[in-house]
């Protein structure tokens, strides 16, 4: 009697949770975690396989290019473009913007009709320096200033989302209490 | 004369306001995205209603969104995050808060079949712990990032 077989190994669990890169190749981290324990994944490529809710995450592995189109292929071509990014800057105690700053109002208005854009943010900011309740009003009406000028230009108020992040997302990153000119910006988000 | 001018001062800037899109903060309704590309069979639900996607159309917090077996979506959230489905899909995107000024930030999607993947946006970097993935096997937690999943039915 030829001796049996070995068991055929369990094919391998169907839920994939997969870390890739960013457009620039940049590589964050997740962690994955159920009631069988936390796993996390920090290499591009990298994948962790869980069976059920009470089975721990598995080793991640490195999955291959052609597996990695094969179970995300479609959502991956289907992600649309990042947004685009335009810091618009003042001149002194004004809602003027510089001459460089105006040389970027048509190219906002160019990528907001490429994009047939249907949302585009326009934030104001603020530097660390003085009142967090008087910067976010500040920066409110810079970016009022901002959203009239667009739709003077023609661009449909309806598809801008105006508001003000105040001292709370700086561009350069300072103490409280800092004078950072870099910092104090109309962000135009196109998306 | 002068009682006019000054409503009329008083007035002003909250109809700037409103001209130029900006919701009230208390609005229950609030704009939280948009789609920008769609393939085949893909669909917004939203309150018991089932709204074709295409291009352009505004999504607001707690729509689920769904694709078919031949279908595919793309969308961008107001905090510039990426989010793409694959075919037979479902999320629900269950909170999410863009509100850095007033220390509220958080996404939370809930992954109930399918392939999604996404890409972390200003909510991701400014508050990666209030980013959340559910999924019916675990939940996934980022620090600031690109990725997929992928849960079988």
């Amino acid at each position: 009697m030829p001796p049996p077989s070995p068991a055929p190994p369990p094919a391998p669990a169907k839920n994939v949770f997969l870390l890739l890169p960013d457009a620039q190749g940049r590589v964050g981290a997740v962690t994955v975690t159920n009631a069988g324990g936390v796993r996390t994944l920090d290499t591009a490529g990298q994948a962790t396989r869980v069976r059920d809710a009470q089975s721990a995450p598995t080793v991640p592995q490195v999955l291959g290019q052609a597996e990695i189109e094969g179970l995300f292929g479609a959502a991956l071509i289907t992600e649309p473009v990042p947004p685009m990014h335009f810091n618009l800057y003042f001149e002194a105690d004004s809602t003027a913007l510089t001459a460089a700053s105006r040389d970027d109002i048509p190219r906002i208005l160019d990528a907001i009709r490429e994009r047939s854009s249907a949302d585009t943010s326009v934030t104001g900011h603020t530097d660390t320096l003085g009142d967090p309740k008087r910067n976010f009003e500040l920066g409110l009406r810079r970016a009022m200033a901002i959203g009239s000028l667009l739709a003077a230009a023609g661009v449909d108020p309806g598809l801008l989302d105006i508001g003000s992040h105040g001292e709370t997302n700086l561009l350069v990153p300072t103490p409280d209490g800092a004078a950072e000119p870099r910092n104090r910006r109309v962000e135009v988000t196109v998306r | 004369m002068s009682l006019v001018s000054n409503s009329a001062a008083r007035l002003l800037p909250f109809l700037a306001l409103v001209v130029l899109g900006v919701s009230p903060l208390w609005a229950a309704d609030e704009v939280i995205g948009s789609v920008k590309k769609v393939v085949g069979t893909a669909a917004v639900l939203r309150d018991g209603q089932s709204i074709p996607a295409r291009a352009g159309l505004r999504l607001l917090a707690m729509d689920t969104l769904s694709t078919g077996s031949d279908g595919s979506l793309g969308v961008v959230l107001h905090d510039d995050a990426i989010l793409a489905l694959g075919p037979s899909s479902q999320v629900a995107l269950e909170r999410f808060a863009y509100a850095p000024a007033e220390q509220r930030l958080g996404f939370v999607a809930r992954i109930a079949r399918g392939t999604i993947s996404y890409l972390s946006g200003i909510i991701g970097r400014l508050a990666p712990e209030t980013v959340r993935f559910e999924t019916p096997v675990g939940t996934l937690g980022i620090r600031g990032t690109h990725f997929a999943i992928k849960i079988a039915e």
